[in-house]
């Protein structure tokens, strides 16, 4: 029998087809969450279904709750004793946990929330959808507060994104969002695994979680400010996070920008077809180009400005009726021409449909 | 109470064409409470497979009016409807003599789960309605999820069987007890495969005033991974095997509707379903032992209440 050293097995390639909803709870898993609560709400069904598996085998924990208002406030619960936990659902399920989402803030506790999005209002349907950007990037509960929200455009920045997210969520106590929809979280992609990815080395140490009170001075979690004075002070330490979160946290993606005269804004799922786009102008000569925010809140404001006013001319392209497009023009501020294409309540366009329109716009069609 | 032939002749209520699977329970379930209960009712649907099968715009299946909201709140929707109807036979808008009948359909997902608290308020506050719970055991209209009604051993997606855990860790939530805990005057345990009781329970709790409930169990092939044609039988089985006892509550007196001549083990309903063919194994017999243990236990307990005077 040949010994161990001599078995030479070829080394296994970390690059693996997977669907988006997967990779989601794989990110998470390599991030050390060993904490899911979950509720059905097709299209993510794939991620509590895969952590019902996983979580045992890592020593996690999963737990389907018996609605959305459980889940997140299970995941309140899980925060609040310091373990890196989570949730995912699609939109009408967000729409409920959003009281919950509202006290993870007020109690700055940090936990990641997936928001797989279909189309709406109401029930709306199942299909690919970003109608949920401002619920996400405005706080969507209530009260003066934000997320941060990041806007994964493939299998492989699920992966990546739902990693950092727990990063985010520790670094600032904040709740961290992963926007993405129904066309990202079940397509399949190659997906490079890194299992040796670690953590970011500067993340504090949770001196405010609830371990128990043995041989300290008993802490206390609260959104609760009764006294005089006191939720103000409470709201303007808040809001002196989201402004270093503004500063620090911003992330985009720019494509063919240098010299184009009409600049795509688009995030996720539309990015991916706006950048298809523009790869089919680029084959024909003309001038297209793509800038991309990865973080829908903080939102890329000053990016986005030094290269549209250079430009001169900005298209945003949304699954929705113009969402994101408020952001883009708070941005520009009037120092260039804003324009918008979108499909709402599930439609979905196409690249050759966006090529058109560009094409229009540049009065070339 | 209508008989087969009277039954046969009115008019179907949840027309045909709707994207119901092909031998799904819920439709013949719906089917028959309609035919029971007649044109005069709204009828009110939580968010789950009848939901969605039956009411794609700009199609619906329902000739009767129906309404929908969201997934936690069928019987709040349809105590909306009701306060609205006794508010207008109030203000003399609506005959009083007219009877207007309210159902509530939900699934176990809808109802055991994230719909009881809406349950619960509408028994409580003593509106006017009949709540139907189809209960197919698991969420499957999302791709089979556990509910609370999912019984102990049972495969799903999210209590998956592996090398280490059998299944559904869980006794299943006894709905019909805590519904009975809302004292309301009716309230009772159905199947489709015994269309007569089925249909008898409808009338009667249509005739009482107040808040009714009916748990009706309601078999789906692609959750417990049966045959298409295995509905009827495995309602029927169900209720063999003691899984699901006929029985009503009427203004606090229970009755025991069937009684099986000879109980059937609980293997007999469990073998044909491929969601529990793992306890078919060896290793697994505790989890099969303890199942029938929390049935005989019921059905024990039943028996003793029916005694009581």
């Amino acid at each position: 029998m040949p010994s161990a050293a001599m078995i030479t097995t070829p080394k296994k390639s970390n690059k693996i087809l997977m669907a988006g909803n997967k990779a989601i709870a794989e990110g998470a898993i390599l991030a050390g969450c060993r904490y899911y609560f979950g509720y059905p709400i097709t299209p993510q069904n794939e991620i509590p279904a895969h952590m019902a598996k996983r979580m045992p085998q890592v020593g996690g924990c999963f737990v389907q709750a018996e609605s959305e208002l459980a889940a997140i406030n299970m995941v309140f619960g899980a925060a609040a004793v310091g373990v890196r936990c989570m949730t995912s659902s699609s939109s009408p399920g967000i729409s409920l946990m959003q009281e919950g989402i509202s006290y993870l803030a007020g109690a700055e506790l940090p936990a990641v929330i997936v928001n797989i999005c279909r189309g709406g209002p109401g029930l709306g349907n199942i299909s690919g959808s970003q109608g949920d950007y401002f619920q996400a990037t405005r706080g969507g509960g209530h009260g003066d507060y934000r997320t941060i929200v990041l806007g994964p455009a493939s299998v492989q920045e699920m992966y990546d994104l739902t990693f950092a997210a727990f990063d985010l969520a520790d670094y600032y106590r904040i709740p961290v969002m992963i926007l993405a929809d129904g066309v990202l979280g079940q397509m399949m992609e190659p997906v490079v695994l890194d299992p040796d990815r670690r953590s970011r080395s500067d993340l504090p140490e949770k001196n405010w979680a609830l371990t128990g009170a043995k041989n300290r001075p008993p802490r206390v979690i609260k959104s609760l400010y009764m006294g005089e004075g006191e939720l103000e002070e409470h709201n303007l330490r808040l809001d002196k996070k989201y402004r270093k979160i503004q500063s620090q946290e911003v992330r985009y993606e720019e494509y063919w920008v240098d010299d184009a005269n009409l600049l795509l804004v688009a995030y996720g799922s539309s990015a991916r077809i706006s950048k298809a786009a523009v790869n089919m102008a680029r084959k024909r000569g003309i001038a297209l180009g793509l800038f991309r925010p990865i973080s829908l809140y903080p939102f890329p404001s000053a990016a986005l400005a030094a290269r549209a006013v250079k430009i001169g001319r900005v298209l945003t392209v949304e699954m929705n009726t113009g969402q994101m497009i408020e952001d883009v023009r708070l941005a520009v501020n009037g120092s260039c021409q804003t324009f918008f294409y979108g499909r709402p309540g599930g439609g979905v366009f196409d690249h050759e449909e966006i090529f058109q329109y560009c094409l229009r716009l540049m009065g070339q069609a | 109470m209508a008989t087969l032939k009277e039954l046969s002749k009115r008019e179907e209520l949840l027309a045909g064409g709707h994207r119901l699977c092909a031998g799904c329970g819920a439709s013949i379930v719906v089917r028959q409470i309609l035919l029971a209960a007649g044109r005069n009712v709204v009828v009110s649907c939580a968010t789950g497979c009848l939901e969605v099968s039956t009411s794609i715009y700009p199609y619906t299946s329902w000739r009767v009016p129906f309404i929908h909201s969201a997934f936690e709140n069928s019987a709040a929707t349809v105590c909306g409807v009701e306060a609205m109807y006794q508010s207008l036979k109030r203000r003399g808008k609506l005959p009083v003599d007219e009877e207007i009948k309210f159902i509530a359909f939900g699934g176990d997902g809808g109802t055991y789960d994230i719909g009881l608290q809406s349950l619960s308020g509408g028994l409580e506050r003593g509106h006017d309605f009949l709540y139907v719970c189809y209960d197919n055991g698991a969420y499957m209209n999302t791709g089979i999820q556990r509910s609370s009604s999912t019984p102990l051993g049972a495969d799903t997606t999210t209590s998956p069987v592996g090398k280490v855990i059998p299944g559904k860790q869980q006794y299943r939530k006894d709905l019909t007890d805590i519904v009975e805990a809302h004292h309301i005057p009716y309230l009772a345990q159905a199947s489709p495969h015994n269309w007569k009781d089925l249909t008898h329970k409808v009338e009667k709790a249509l005739s009482i005033k107040g808040p009714k409930f009916l748990n009706v169990i309601a078999p789906c092939h692609r959750g417990w991974r049966a045959g298409v044609n295995q509905t009827i039988e495995l309602a029927r089985l169900a209720v063999e095997t003691c899984f699901w006892p006929l029985y009503e509550v009427e203004d606090g007196k229970l009755t025991i509707n069937y009684k099986p001549r000879e109980k059937k083990p609980i293997i007999e309903w469990i073998k044909l379903q491929g969601r529990f063919s793992h306890l078919l194994k060896p290793e697994n017999e505790h989890i099969l032992r303890r199942l029938q243990e929390g049935i005989d236990a019921k059905w024990e307990s039943l028996l003793r209440r029916e005694g009581e005077k």
